[in-house]
């Protein structure tokens, strides 16, 4: 008796994996027929994105690259029928003439989408146009081109890190104190901005007495050299705003400035200045997110051409505050963008 | 440590393997609805714009009202008498309802407000679980009864696990299926087609344990009238509520299971931010292979766990064998704290193995520990109340669940985790974020293991209880249902 229940239940339960056996081929099926009909309404469609940095030496443009590299990659595992690749074609050193002309050539050549951070935004305004006008969209990052024909900027809001530089540092300082700030190169239009957002900001802390504005050649040793100048003129300078990291690009500062004596507060964090951070020269950095330049910019140029979604005209990056607290996590970061130069010791924190 | 006595399962006491199948297709349904709406909620804030918190709100209220039908259905369903026995109909029925209920509470579309979401899913939620419950709480109580032998129960819970992995398998690529455009044009859309889906497998999966399993018990007492029975029932269920939460056995084996099973639900999310901002230094990617080879080798070695622990507790006892698998997970869970490196990140992989056989062990051995239970309070009580324990025990789980769920975003928040920084965080924050994802499972596995360190029934006390309680039956299957 019981075996004949058994049997029964293995029967009955063999007629139902039978049914679901063939549901799952009849749907299967199904889904291959709707597959093919797919594939064949919307064929590969290839998308090559071509992006020019500032200059191929400077790190920061090749953590933009490998973002841009990875955000491809991720695309095209997502949206199967789309076929997106990077065309790289960033001068070596800096060069607004070089960009523009790599710009022209790479809409001769086919290309579909251009990113770029300008160099120069005037120089570069009627490249971009060109380039608009043989309808391929072009986009920015880091450094804009707000007179051209661009569709959509990624990067920083200048004037807003000008401030964020000095509310920093009136907080490191009890809000009162002699600052002084370095300005880079005093063309540079980014950097106009960023010093104005630093007046601005000043304007908020009445006990904060500006000594003086002070510009120099964007090398680590001519920034070393002024920042030296500055402070043996003024024993009682309390602390140091700075536009740009360019003063602890080398290491010669290491041994020159005593930790903790003054607060300094700079712009961009990268591997070489790390040290500065560590030895408690550099109260605080605020690093930029550079990879984030290649991955929201590619995401949005695979949102406008290929999804035809709306992309925001400006999109403002949020900078990171780089300290003490946080020198071990923004290190790992840091390698995770693809920066390769970063002391073990840090990424160990 | 092993038992004084090793038992053999009578042959009129194993379970066919046909019975066991049946009966473990309703723990992927169990599994599927329980994780479902958790994996999917997602859709309501990235696809809907729902606030989280109101999302969060969503999943909790539920919970209160599970606190009420929970121990009802219960009671109703242990004190059911029909032909088709008084487990097997709300099976059918909860499996049917629930499978529909599910597919149609997703049917949201673009367009309306976020009070609108909130209160559609609201209503949805409460119906949904309430028939959620209709299923599952009958689905337990069988389990609990489908065979007096000590060791036969563990096999039996021992497949259902077994089998109800399946389902923890499926849910993380949930957001991935309703994310793909090959199918769907947004995550919405996905969501509706997906809930159409799984109610479909719910309906189909649910109805098999109704269909191909046997009741061995049927209700005791007296038949009344639906009035002149109200309030004598009210009484009774009272009754019986507190009689099972005064059961210091039953109470040890929740303890151990709240501890341990929502200690790794809590830190859940810990582990996968560890991964993604300290290991990976915020490369997502990365820290998303890890977190999928991690699943993986979880998942693999639960499988594995669950078939080592079923056969070495008929060698040392079920007590032992819960205490030794959860040993392993506190190992586990202290190896994170070394196996968290940045500069090795493959050493993630180390722990996963450790914490599995907890989690493979947990819910088999508790299913046929509170199996056993029940044939105590049978023999002190004279009724078996599959049912009302069942109900309690899986409640307890779920408020955990939800509690663990709320509570962990709490936690992060409080290590000073802001994920705009990315994975430049401070070292503060990563050391108690660590502090948190080691200490909490850790100290939940060795409550866990001190919990059920008193529990009382061996195997030699069960065959006891079986003994005495067939002399009182005068025959275990006395009162077959549908043979």
């Amino acid at each position: 008796m019981r075996k004949d229940a058994k049997e029964k239940t293995m029967k009955k339960i063999h007629k139902i994996e039978l049914i679901l056996l063939s549901l799952l081929i009849l749907s299967g099926c199904n889904k291959k027929n709707d597959e093919n009909a797919l594939y064949e309404a919307n064929d590969k469609t290839k998308l090559s994105i071509t992006m020019v940095g500032k200059s191929s030496e400077n790190p920061v443009f090749l953590a933009a690259w490998e973002g841009a590299e990875l955000a491809a990659a991720k695309l095209n595992k997502k949206h199967r029928n789309l076929e997106l690749s990077i065309d790289w074609r960033t001068p070596l050193t800096e060069s607004a003439e070089a960009q523009a002309e790599r710009i022209r050539n790479a809409v001769d050549d086919g290309t579909q989408a251009i990113i770029v951070s300008c160099s120069d935004d005037a120089f570069l305004t009627s490249a971009i146009d060109y380039a608009v006008g043989k309808n391929v969209p072009v986009m920015t990052f880091d450094s804009d081109a707000p007179n051209s024909k661009r569709f959509a900027y990624f990067g920083p809001d200048d004037e807003a890190i000008g401030e964020r530089v000095i509310d920093e540092l009136a907080a490191r300082l009890d809000n009162k104190g002699k600052i002084a700030i370095l300005g880079g190169n005093q063309g540079a239009p980014n950097l106009q901005r960023r010093v104005e957002g630093m007046r601005k900001a000043l304007l908020k802390y009445p006990e904060l007495v500006l000594i003086g504005e002070y510009y120099h050649d964007e090398t680590a040793k001519a920034a070393a050299g002024k920042m030296l100048e500055v402070n043996a003129q003024n024993p009682d300078l309390a602390g140091w705003a700075m536009s740009g990291g360019w003063p602890f690009f080398g290491e010669e500062l290491l041994d020159k400035l005593e930790p903790g004596k003054q607060v300094i507060v700079a712009v961009d964090a990268l591997p070489q200045q790390l040290p500065y951070i560590e030895k408690g020269i550099v109260q605080v950095f605020l690093g930029q997110p550079t990879f984030q330049w290649g991955e929201k910019s590619v995401e949005s140029v695979v949102n406008k051409l290929y999804l035809e979604k709306d992309v925001p005209e400006s999109t403002q990056m949020n900078l990171i505050a780089v300290s003490k607290a946080n020198l071990g996590g923004w290190s790992r970061q840091l390698r995770a963008w693809g920066f390769s130069n970063i002391p073990v010791k840090y990424l160990k924190m | 440590m092993s038992a004084a006595k090793q038992h053999q399962t009578a042959a009129q006491d194993k379970i066919s393997f046909g019975q066991k199948f049946s009966y473990g297709l309703g723990s992927i349904v169990n599994n599927l609805l329980g994780g479902a709406i958790g994996y999917m909620s997602i859709v309501l804030n990235v696809g809907l714009g729902m606030n989280p918190a109101l999302v969060g709100t969503l999943q909790a209220i539920p919970r209160l009202t599970d606190s009420l039908t929970d121990p009802i259905m219960g009671y109703i369903s242990d004190n059911t008498r029909s032909r088709f026995g008084r487990r097997r109909p709300y099976i059918f029925a909860g499996a049917i309802l629930v499978g529909i209920t599910f597919a149609l509470m997703w049917q949201l579309r673009e367009g309306y407000s976020e009070m609108f979401y909130f209160w559609f899913f609201l209503i949805g939620s409460i119906i949904f679980y309430l028939f959620y419950t209709m299923f599952a709480t009958p689905w337990v109580a069988l389990g609990y009864e489908m065979t007096t032998d000590y060791h036969e129960r563990t096999r039996l819970m021992g497949t259902m696990n077994f089998m109800g992995q399946f389902a923890w398998i499926s849910l993380p690529w949930f957001y991935a299926f309703m994310e793909n455009d090959r199918f769907f044009s947004n995550s919405v859309e996905g969501a509706r087609g997906l809930a159409i889906l799984i109610g479909i497998v719910v309906i189909v999966l649910g109805i098999m344990p109704a269909l191909f399993t046997k009741e061995k018990f049927s209700a005791s007492g007296e038949t009344k009238s639906a009035i002149e029975g109200l309030g004598a029932n009210v009484k009774a269920f009272f009754k019986g509520l507190v009689i099972t939460l005064k059961r210091k056995d039953f109470l040890k084996l929740c303890a151990g299971t709240f501890f341990l099973f929502n200690s790794i639900q809590l830190v859940g999310a810990f582990s996968s931010y560890i991964i993604i901002f300290y290991v990976s230094g915020g490369d997502s990617d990365m820290g998303s292979k890890f977190m999928g080879l991690f699943g993986s080798i979880n998942t693999v070695s639960t499988l594995l766990a669950i078939a080592a622990v079923t056969w070495i507790s008929t060698k040392i006892g079920k007590r032992y064998t819960f205490m030794l698998a959860t040993s392993a997970t506190l190992i586990g869970s202290i190896l994170k704290w070394f196996c968290y490196d940045p500069m090795a990140a493959w050493k993630v992989l180390l722990p996963a193995p450790f914490i599995a056989i907890g989690m493979g062990g947990l819910f088999t051995m508790m299913g046929s520990m509170i199996a056993d239970v029940c044939d105590l309070d049978e023999l002190e009580t004279g009724e078996r109340r599959e049912g009302m324990f069942g109900a309690i025990y899986w409640w307890m789980v779920k408020l955990g669940m939800a509690l663990a769920f709320g509570i962990s975003g709490f936690l992060l928040n409080g290590t000073g985790f802001n994920v705009a920084f990315g994975g430049a965080q401070t070292s503060e924050t990563f050391f108690w974020m660590r502090v948190v994802d080691v200490a909490i499972p850790a100290g939940a596995s060795i409550i866990a293991i001190l919990a059920v360190w008193s529990y009382k029934i061996t195997e030699e006390r069960s065959y006891e209880i079986r003994q005495e309680l067939d002399i009182r039956r005068g025959k275990v299957t006395a009162t077959p249902v549908n043979a």
